[in-house]
């Protein structure tokens, strides 16, 4: 009876997809940076404009540099997706932006997602680039200094 | 920025730890050189750690009559120094001296455009300009103070005296409606008084007219005397 056949059908077909969305799902690792250097101390955070400015959020914004080198090795000879990630934390919305000299892309991320910086395969157990970040955020969550952590992180293709 | 010892893998919920997973078909002895090499991962992984300084938390600017800046803000301004004291005066006639009428005080400050957006904000000579700003890091603050430090009185070259208190001033501005920051008043004899607020990170500004009260008859003389105005930040 074709109207019994069909309900089947298709509650076979959901299954079907639902257990090839899953195999699909890449893994997602932080990879070891601690071969990376921090070129400052601290990050001096500054008002991005001298005066007050009517319809902004009065940004402080500040600059740092570090020669990032991750471990990759894991990963040698396959290919995979390596995005930063700004987690979203405390004291509250913070952007991040970079340029780097190219063997990542620049880009730049607010705090609770991550982006893209390479994809493509994994040919030497260390990958390198200088980056220069700059930080944002609202002068009113800055009355102190604030600690932020961000990660790089590896999706397996 | 510091740069953090590692972190464990397991910090980060939901993740794998395992970036090179083996298979169950291989032999005891790869199985555990892909374990090995698992927790080799696992504990190696980093985070940055960067502080957040806030370098430069306050700064404060207050203009009375002509100021400084490089530019207006929306093209990048920075607010700098200007050490010039201007003046306001008035000259009565004398058919009218004493008699009451108010005399309109004229100055030589040609401030007459707001730094804040370049908009012709005062009237040159009838009004002085005053504003400014102050920025503070966290949550809004308490306003920021105005004050004015008056002498007792304006005094001639024979030491002849005119009180301060004869000196009084309305507020506005070019398209303003309401309150203004810095509103009228009167100069007190003497003494530090209050001339007004500003919110934290906010630009105040206002066009003050003076006027003489007129209402005595002085001896013959060029009167004058100075007043300071301060701006405190909380």
């Amino acid at each position: 009876m074709i109207a019994a056949c069909r309900p089947t059908s298709f509650f076979l077909a959901l299954a079907l997809t639902i257990i090839w969305a899953c195999s699909a799902q890449a893994k997602s690792t932080p990879i070891d940076d601690s071969g990376s250097q921090a070129l400052e101390p601290s990050v001096s955070m500054h008002w991005k404009s001298a005066t007050p400015r009517p319809g902004t959020d009065n940004l402080m914004v500040g600059a740092a540099t570090i020669r990032v080198r991750i471990n990759v090795m894991p990963w040698l000879r396959r290919s995979g997706r390596i995005y930063l990630a700004l987690p979203a934390q405390q004291p509250g919305p913070i952007g991040l932006s970079w340029i780097t000299q190219g063997r990542f892309m620049l880009g730049q991320v607010r705090s609770g997602n991550r982006v893209l910086v390479y994809a493509g395969p994994i040919t030497t157990p260390f990958m390198e680039d200088v980056f220069k970040f700059q930080f944002a955020l609202a002068g009113s969550l800055l009355p102190r200094a604030v600690p932020v952590t961000y990660h790089f992180e590896m999706d397996e293709d | 920025m510091d740069v953090t010892s590692p972190h464990p893998l397991a910090a980060e919920p939901g993740r794998t730890a395992d970036p090179g997973a083996r298979s169950s078909q291989g032999s005891l002895r790869r199985a555990l050189v892909g374990a090995a090499l698992a927790l080799a991962a696992s504990g190696s992984a980093s985070a940055y750690t960067a502080t957040l300084n806030p370098a430069s938390p306050q700064e404060i600017y207050l203009q009375v009559g002509v100021g400084s800046f490089t530019n207006d803000y929306i093209h990048g301004g920075q607010p700098g120094q200007n050490t010039t004291v201007n003046s306001v005066t008035a000259t009565v006639a004398p058919g009218v001296v004493g008699n009451k009428a108010p005399q309109a005080m004229t100055t030589n400050s040609t401030a007459t455009v707001s730094y804040w957006d370049g908009y012709t904000y005062c009237s040159v000579p009838g009004q002085l300009y005053i504003g400014g700003f102050f920025r503070t890091t966290g949550a809004a603050t308490a306003a920021a103070q105005v004050n004015a430090t008056v002498p007792a009185s304006l005094v001639d070259a024979s030491g002849d005296t005119i009180p301060f208190s004869t000196i009084s001033w309305t507020s506005s501005g070019n398209g303003d409606s309401g309150a203004e920051p810095f509103p009228g008043g009167t100069f007190v004899n003497g003494g530090v008084q209050n001339v007004g607020s500003m919110a934290s990170n906010t630009w105040n500004e206002s066009c003050w007219t003076f006027s003489y009260a007129n209402g005595t008859v002085p001896r013959v003389g060029t009167y004058s005397g100075v007043v300071l105005y301060t701006m405190t930040a909380p």
